[in-house]
């Protein structure tokens, strides 16, 4: 049998640009072969500017979104202020490792702006290892350029990033969506995707 | 509560037994080093870290901070190394706090052996232990199963056996602290250039960190430019949430210096 | 191997057209159908072959085979539609998105593959050769019933060894069958086969009809494969769409399911599963 990373199938990606950031995910449930629906997305937002792609086992990312809303819900309430993405990041963190033995089947991939209003990306495996990156997460070859970027220009770069990838692989695809998320506003776009 | 939580473990061992293969976590698949010199302990570490067959991180951090005198170098599984140390560095804290004095490097050394020995193995952490306290400089290897060692040159991971062979050549009893930094940084080099599962940059550490010191896989700028023009990607649909609109979607609402606090929070809800 | 071979070198389907004396001469003339192939030394290379190439069951194995299509072919009172994808994956890798899955054989002989495409390539290059070698022969061209035993024989000599190869068409009317590696053969007037073949029968069987006209029929052939590219994850790419009639067959263009998946919906309305709402 197949690795449950890869009975469901999905991509999500996230980069860092000039005062901004940018997170985006495939679209695409599938069993196996089969494509059960086109239209489950895999970013979660937990406050303004923190954001939670996750890809894996498609129960675990249900499971796992719903169990950080519920911590986060609870933070919010205990320090009455909206959570960081670097201390949302160490939360996915210490969740995901408290499993150790017995982990979700999940990549998380966090994106957000901090209150300093300076781009944080970070990536996990299942365990919870953090893997903090200056300029993306999630496959393909590094450019300094990109750390340049301006919103418009991280849009196009991280769509083509996403939407090449996907048409390579068979378990992914089917439309996509981007969010560039910027100090003062958030921009979610829904991409024209190949519906193969 | 603290500790594991093993409520996903039948299910997992259950798919494991159809045949399911476990998730392959990020390893370092490291070189770490350390060696003493007189008057104290230097350790280093290559900066790699894989998952499988894939660089997972080019620029990782091996050199865990325990206490301002002592630091540890960690390989094997990147997660328990990581955690493993923050868990024995808070701990030593506390010790430290509640007798009053510097901690130890043997306590360190100790708290790590007795915390691994107990999972028998399955935290995959193989540490380096370094650090200078009111007895002197010290130097400890702890593996995954519990066991340690003392040694005036240590290495482990992937390339140590690259690493060793640079400490077979070159230590000797009396180094110079410059010494000691070169003649680790060239052991971490050789790992790096040598060893499939190591590679990147060389972090060193004494008492403080030298993160990157050395870096000898620049990558070069591209010369070409490969932006895509914008209007590339086709857009179905956009919707735009601008800061004063946000709170509509996720609610907050600050809570006024006193008095307000009775407004009842209103709780997100996945759609 | 050699005695599996001459085991079934013998004379096999005696209703086909041809006299005893006729198939006697025919099999002499032809060359032993037996191409030598190179076997690994081991007891059960059938076996052996699958523990190494079966990624499903395992999907460390170390030789990945290009997989998974969704292809079909059905006869109307205009001819036969022959219409494939063109995707190629090798696990959950697409390998490519251009394969021609329908191999002329002749100008009125098509075959399309699914399955191995390695095996089903050379298994049908073969069959083009013998099927000319047939004509020189006898100055007459093959019937597709004789041309499609010639490849199930083949295929049934080899039986159990992991082929996968199909194909159809038509003369003396046409004619459609289907061919497996398990050695089965079948005549009928409508066949979808691959990993998608599910899909492309919902499709068909909803709409097809006998007297379908030369553009519906098109449509038809056209609109079940973009059905199965749509679900299956192992179909997709470009719709290879032929048209067989009596005086030979006809291709209607290797077009990208891109533009007549959006083509599709915005001007029937179909696939409303696809929207363009943003929450």
């Amino acid at each position: 049998m197949s690795s449950p990373f890869s009975i469901n199938g999905g991509a999500c990606v996230a980069m860092t640009g000039k005062d901004c950031v940018a997170i985006a995910c495939d679209l695409r449930l599938g069993l196996q072969a089969l494509t059960i629906s086109n239209n489950f997305p895999k970013i979660f937002s937990y406050s303004p500017s923190v954001y939670l792609g996750l890809t894996g086992l498609a129960t675990d990312v249900s499971t796992v979104a719903d169990l950080f809303r519920y911590k986060v819900n609870m933070y919010r309430l205990r320090e009455e202020r909206q959570i960081a993405p670097r201390t949302f990041a160490n939360l996915v963190s210490s969740s995901l490792y408290e499993r150790r033995f017995g982990p979700y089947f999940v990549s998380p991939v966090v994106a957000g702006i901090d209150d300093g209003g300076k781009p944080f990306i970070c990536g996990f495996d299942s365990i919870g290892c953090i893997d903090f990156a200056k300029d993306f997460i999630v496959s393909g070859t590094a450019s300094d350029q990109l750390l340049g970027l301006g919103p418009e220009d991280l849009f196009e770069t991280i769509s083509q990033a996403l939407l090449n990838a996907v048409d390579r692989d068979a378990l992914s695809g089917w439309g996509a969506h981007v969010y560039i998320i910027e100090k003062d506003k958030v921009t979610k776009r829904l991409l024209k995707g190949r519906q193969d | 509560m603290p500790g594991f939580d093993f409520s996903n473990h039948n299910r997992n061992a259950a798919l494991h037994a159809q045949g399911v293969p476990l998730p392959k976590a990020t390893s370092t698949g490291t070189t770490i080093v350390g060696c003493l010199y007189d008057g104290g302990v230097v350790i280093a570490a290559d900066t790699r870290a894989t998952s499988g067959p894939i660089v997972a991180d080019k620029n990782c951090e091996k050199l865990h901070y325990i206490s301002p005198q002592i630091w540890c170098a960690g390989a094997g599984t990147a997660a328990d190394t990581e955690f493993t140390t923050a868990l024995i560095s808070s701990n030593l804290e506390l010790h430290a706090l509640s007798t009053g004095r510097a901690p130890r490097v043997v306590t360190c050394m100790t708290l790590l052996k007795q915390h691994l020995f107990r999972y028998q193995g399955h935290i995959g952490a193989y540490l380096v232990v370094a650090g200078v306290d009111p007895t002197g400089a010290h130097l400890f290897t702890v593996h995954a199963h519990g066991s340690t060692d003392k040694l005036p040159y240590v290495t482990m991971g992937s390339g140590s056996l690259a690493a060793m062979s640079v400490f077979e050549t070159s230590w000797k009893r009396s180094l110079s602290r410059d010494d000691a930094v070169k003649l680790c940084a060239d052991a971490i080099q050789a790992g790096i250039f040598n060893d499939l599962g190591s590679g990147s940059n060389v972090d060193v550490a004494k008492t403080t960190l030298m993160r990157n010191y050395i870096t000898p896989n620049v990558r070069e700028k591209k010369q070409r430019n490969y932006r895509f023009e914008r209007g590339t990607t086709a857009v179905l649909a956009e919707k735009v949430i601008k800061r004063e609109e946000i709170s509509k979607y996720v609610t907050v609402h600050e809570l006024g210096e006193e008095g307000v606090a009775g407004a009842a929070e209103k709780m997100d809800v996945d759609p | 191997m050699d005695t599996l071979v001459a085991q079934y070198s013998r004379p096999s389907g005696e209703q086909e057209g041809y006299s005893q004396d006729e198939q006697q001469e025919l099999l002499q003339l032809t060359p032993p159908l037996s191409l030598k192939f190179a076997l690994p030394p081991i007891a059960q290379p059938s076996s052996w072959l699958r523990a190494m190439t079966d990624d499903y069951s395992n999907p460390n194995c170390p030789i990945k085979i290009a997989h998974g299509t969704t292809t079909l072919a059905f006869r109307f009172q205009g001819g036969i539609i022959v219409a494939t994808d063109s995707r190629a994956t090798a696990g959950n890798w697409i390998a490519s998105q251009t394969v021609k899955k329908v191999i002329e054989i002749n100008n009125c002989l098509l075959g399309t593959m699914a399955g191995g495409a390695a095996d089903c390539q050379y298994w049908l290059a073969y069959l083009g050769m013998q099927c000319r070698l047939h004509e020189l022969r006898h100055k007459r061209r093959i019937s597709v019933a004789a041309a499609s035993k010639i490849l199930a024989n083949l295929v049934y000599s080899y039986k159990g060894m992991g082929n996968n190869v199909r194909r159809r068409n038509p003369q003396e009317g046409p004619a459609l069958y289907y061919i497996d590696s398990d050695g089965t053969r079948l005549s009928g007037n409508l066949f979808c086969v691959g990993s998608g073949q599910t899909f492309a029968y919902g499709v068909l069987d909803a709409q097809y009809s006998y007297d379908l006209s030369e553009e519906d029929a098109l449509d038809l052939g056209r609109r079940s494969i973009l059905a199965a590219t749509h679900r299956d994850a192992y179909s997709g790419g470009y719709i290879n769409l032929y048209h067989v009639k009596e005086s030979g067959w006809v291709k209607h263009g290797f077009s990208d399911t891109n533009p007549i998946f959006w083509k599709t919906k915005l001007e029937k309305g179909e696939f409303s599963n696809v929207t363009s709402e943003l929450e």
